[in-house]
């Protein structure tokens, strides 16, 4: 109910703002719509997008244009939009690794501050999953071995969201381990399931279909999910902070609010046909949406979380 | 696996994959007949088309063409003796000698004969061996894999053509630009000398084509001078000349079934490759033949024996490219690029993560030989006219290919620069005998190597016995030897039989 609330809240507003403006300016939009998704075809970003591009194309009456531009890490496409005009013609499929971490941990063209967030539509928690005959039976034993003896854990890169995720949570939690990097989420389910690793850092749809054969187990997640219901959360746990990918859009800095505002419009409507819950609950997504200064606020406080952890790694 | 394989007919017969299949088919007959283009290159050529369209049509066109291309050489290996391929060598040496005694028609014919047995066989054996062989290859963690590779990097000693250092270094050129870059593992910045657009490294379509095809080109332009040889098929007043009686195809057939079981099993060896497998069954041929004196002079057994191994190494090359992820040669090392490309990484996983996706290929290969054969029978005059255009003509349009190609992967102007930059790079490295190939192969392994590496140094840590403690390992560094030994042998025989030597 209070989604709702807020919904028809923004949409008031977006019709005041489109009303009030629409003299002045020529109305938003009027050519095809450029997204670009800085990761590969298929992948979790990449659909999220396109469902949202899909459904929104009708409430815009122009043509959403989903680009691959890969490579970098995210950051070849994340800097291509950084540096496109502030139309709201060009937009940035923003998610945890582009816009939180790789600027915090690598050195990128650009920052959180070069963008305005638009909106964030989905959502997937993180998870520590373990092979089914692992002897962690819970998150409180994994911290005990983990503390007395050297546990490997699946990762995707030295600097990537899921080894800066996990170091936060291993520090809060007092243990350390052993990152080995794979390509994917889904690779090192692969490795934690044919014995190799101990344990994988994993989002419901890499480990989804293993918890479900019964070949793994998952010991602790960001937040309660129908899916998997046993497992505790990290909150339950006394760790503080929220560890997910998630998956939004951004526009270039000082893009006209009334772009905003149009875009929000239509993906709030968007979020409420069910054929697009639908395409989301197919491919494992969590819907998740969110706008609004509450958010950016929640963002930027994020982004601090990671340059702390930045500046603490350096340190050391 | 039934349910799997009818469930793949299924989804191949379809107007989708049918007209892909169909499309590649003619492309690759008639790029694969014009004198220059290899089949490597008409697929490299059609690589940028296929993004727009399902992997399962992409593929099965990409695979057409490859199967159509190599058959394809053998026409003017026939017609006008320029084998494509080192592999059509032995195909132009009695094709040509039947086509000057006016039975084209009957050269032809059998050589489409053979190319298709060739390709069914090694097809069925591709689908029944290759998903069994991946269950035991996923048993393979990282330790294991980085013997694998350690193995799949031994191919090159014996693709590398004359000289071993000379492929050597061009597999380290190919290792070195691999590198450039973000790091998957670190993430630091390799190589990128501060241009953001360098993060992704290089575009792997634009480098290929580069590489592989421009070059080639060139070598067109420089030899220019050399007059233009008209395609003809003879026509001989006596219609059995210009055909394969059903007795003739009975007569030969052992012949053709012994040679595509030849050429299968090589394929399915990583880096022996076609003209290997052509030679051993051209000589196992006439070794048992009843008239081994016709063999090089119009022996439609020669030919036979030939088309149908080097054909069949077309199927079998795809079973260590799709369970072990080792491209057996340079084509397979390209398609498995362009399995990459369409999200489907090869190795074991690929059965299971996209087991509806890979049966439909192999359900489209199958098609592929029926099309091929239906094809290429009511159309030589067609494909003899296509391939007999002016090379004016043709070269020019090869490069407008090349560059929107290189454009559309990822419509991006830069791609247009590496374009340049890797065909100036390939066209340097024919000048000097640096193989383009072998570089290929070791700038799509070496992120495999270098992921697979850094994950075992991880959970060995400091006990690095544990790279010695299961038997995969030891298999492979075994079988890593017998080839850099095999291939050195192999180097030494060539030496002493230098005609040979020179076509394999």
């Amino acid at each position: 109910m209070k989604n709702l609330n807020k919904t028809l809240a923004t949409l008031t507003a977006a019709v005041t703002v489109t009303f009030a403006s629409g003299a002045v300016l020529a109305a938003y939009p009027e050519k095809p719509i450029n997204v670009i998704v800085p990761w590969g075809a298929g992948g979790d970003s990449d659909l999220t997008t396109r469902i949202w591009a899909d459904a929104v194309e009708k409430e815009l009456g122009v043509p959403v244009v989903v680009i691959n531009k890969t490579g970098g890490g995210g950051v070849v496409g994340t800097s291509f939009v950084a540096r496109a005009k502030n139309d709201g013609y060009t937009l940035i499929n923003a998610g945890l690794s582009n816009m939180l971490v790789t600027p915090n941990f690598s050195n990128t063209p650009y920052n959180f501050d070069t963008f305005t967030p638009v909106v964030k539509y989905t959502s997937v928690p993180l998870a520590i999953v373990v092979a089914k005959d692992s002897p962690y039976k819970t998150f409180d034993d994994f911290i005990t071995g983990a503390k007395s003896k050297r546990v490997t854990q699946g990762s995707w890169g030295a600097s990537s969201s899921g080894t800066i995720m996990a170091n936060i949570i291993a520090n809060q939690a007092g243990y350390t381990t052993k990152y080995v990097h794979a390509k994917s989420a889904a690779d090192s389910m692969v490795s934690v399931v044919g014995g190799h690793i101990d344990s994988a850092l994993s989002f419901p749809p890499a480990f989804g279909p293993h918890v479900k054969a019964d070949r793994a187990r998952a010991l602790v997640i960001n937040q309660k999910m129908d899916a998997f219901p046993g497992v505790p959360t990290f909150a339950d746990y006394g760790i503080k902070g929220s560890f997910g990918g998630w998956s939004g859009l951004f526009a270039p800095k000082g893009v006209p609010q009334e772009v905003i505002d149009k875009l929000t419009a239509a993906t709030a409507k968007a979020m409420k046909d069910p054929k697009v819950l639908a395409a989301y609950q197919n491919i494992g997504a969590l819907v998740d949406f969110r706008h609004g200064p509450e958010w950016v606020s929640d963002l930027e406080e994020t982004y601090k979380i990671y340059t702390d952890e930045a500046a603490r790694v350096s340190k050391k | 696996m039934f349910d799997n394989i009818i469930s793949g007919f299924t989804s191949i017969l379809a107007v989708g994959p049918i007209l892909g299949i169909i499309a590649g088919v003619v492309i690759g007959i008639t790029f694969g007949a014009i004198p220059g283009i290899s089949a490597i290159m008409a697929i490299a050529i059609i690589l940028p088309m296929t993004f727009y369209v399902d992997p399962i049509i992409g593929i099965t066109m990409l695979l057409a063409v490859y199967k159509a291309g190599i058959y394809g050489g053998s026409i003017s290996a026939i017609l006008i003796n320029t084998p494509g391929a080192a592999a059509s060598f032995l195909t132009a040496q009695d094709g040509h000698a039947l086509t000057k005694a006016g039975k084209a028609g009957k050269a032809l014919d059998m050589s489409l004969f053979a190319s298709v047995s060739g390709e069914m066989l090694a097809t069925l054996v591709l689908i029944l061996v290759a998903a069994p062989f991946s269950l035991i290859s996923l048993q393979a963690g990282p330790i294991e894999k980085v013997f694998l590779l350690l193995f799949a990097f031994t191919v090159i000693g014996s693709m590398a053509g004359e000289s071993i250092p000379r492929g050597l270094l061009s597999c380290c050129l190919g290792m070195l630009f691999a590198m450039v870059g973000m790091s998957s593992i670190t993430g630091a910045a390799r190589f990128t000398f501060g241009y953001t657009e360098l993060m992704g490294g290089f575009t792997f379509t634009p480098m290929l084509i580069g590489i592989l095809v421009m070059p080639e080109v060139f070598n067109v332009i420089r030899k220019r001078k050399i007059p233009h040889q008209e395609m003809m098929i003879t026509h001989s007043p006596n219609p059995a000349d210009n055909r394969i009686s059903f007795k003739e195809f009975r007569s030969v057939f052992s012949t053709i079934l012994k040679s595509s079981g030849i050429g299968t099993f090589i394929g399915a060896l990583p880096g022996l490759g076609s003209s290997t497998a052509a030679f051993i069954a051209y000589g196992e041929a006439k070794r048992t033949s009843k008239k081994p004196k016709e063999y090089g002079k119009g022996s439609v057994e020669g030919i036979a024996a030939a088309e149908s191994a080097n054909n069949a190494v077309c199927g079998s090359s795809m079973i260590p490219m799709l369970t072990l992820s080792i491209p057996g040669d340079d084509v397979a090392a390209l398609l498995m690029g362009a399995f990459l490309i369409h999200g489907l990484t090869p190795g074991p996983m690929i059965f299971f993560e996209h087991t509806e996706t890979i049966y439909a290929i192999f359900a489209g290969f199958l098609i592929t030989d029926l099309f091929l054969l239906g094809i290429a029978r009511s159309g030589f005059k067609f494909f003899v006219k296509m391939a007999s255009l002016r090379r004016y003509y043709i070269f020019p349009c090869v490069t407008v290919f090349a560059f929107t190609g290189a454009f559309t992967a990822g419509q991006n102007m830069d791609d247009i620069l590496v374009l340049i930059a890797f065909t100036v790079m390939g066209y340097g490295m024919r000048l000097v005998g640096l193989n383009p190939a072998v570089f290929i192969i070791g700038f799509i392994l070496t992120p495999f190597l270098e992921q697979n590496l850094d994950q075992a140094m991880s959970i060995v840590g400091t006990d690095y016995h544990l790279f010695f403690a299961s038997p995969f390992s030891w298999v492979f560094i075994a079988l890593s030897v017998f080839f850099v030994f095999s291939s050195m042998r192999m180097k030494q025989k060539s030496a002493s039989a230098p005609l040979q030597g020179k076509a394999a």
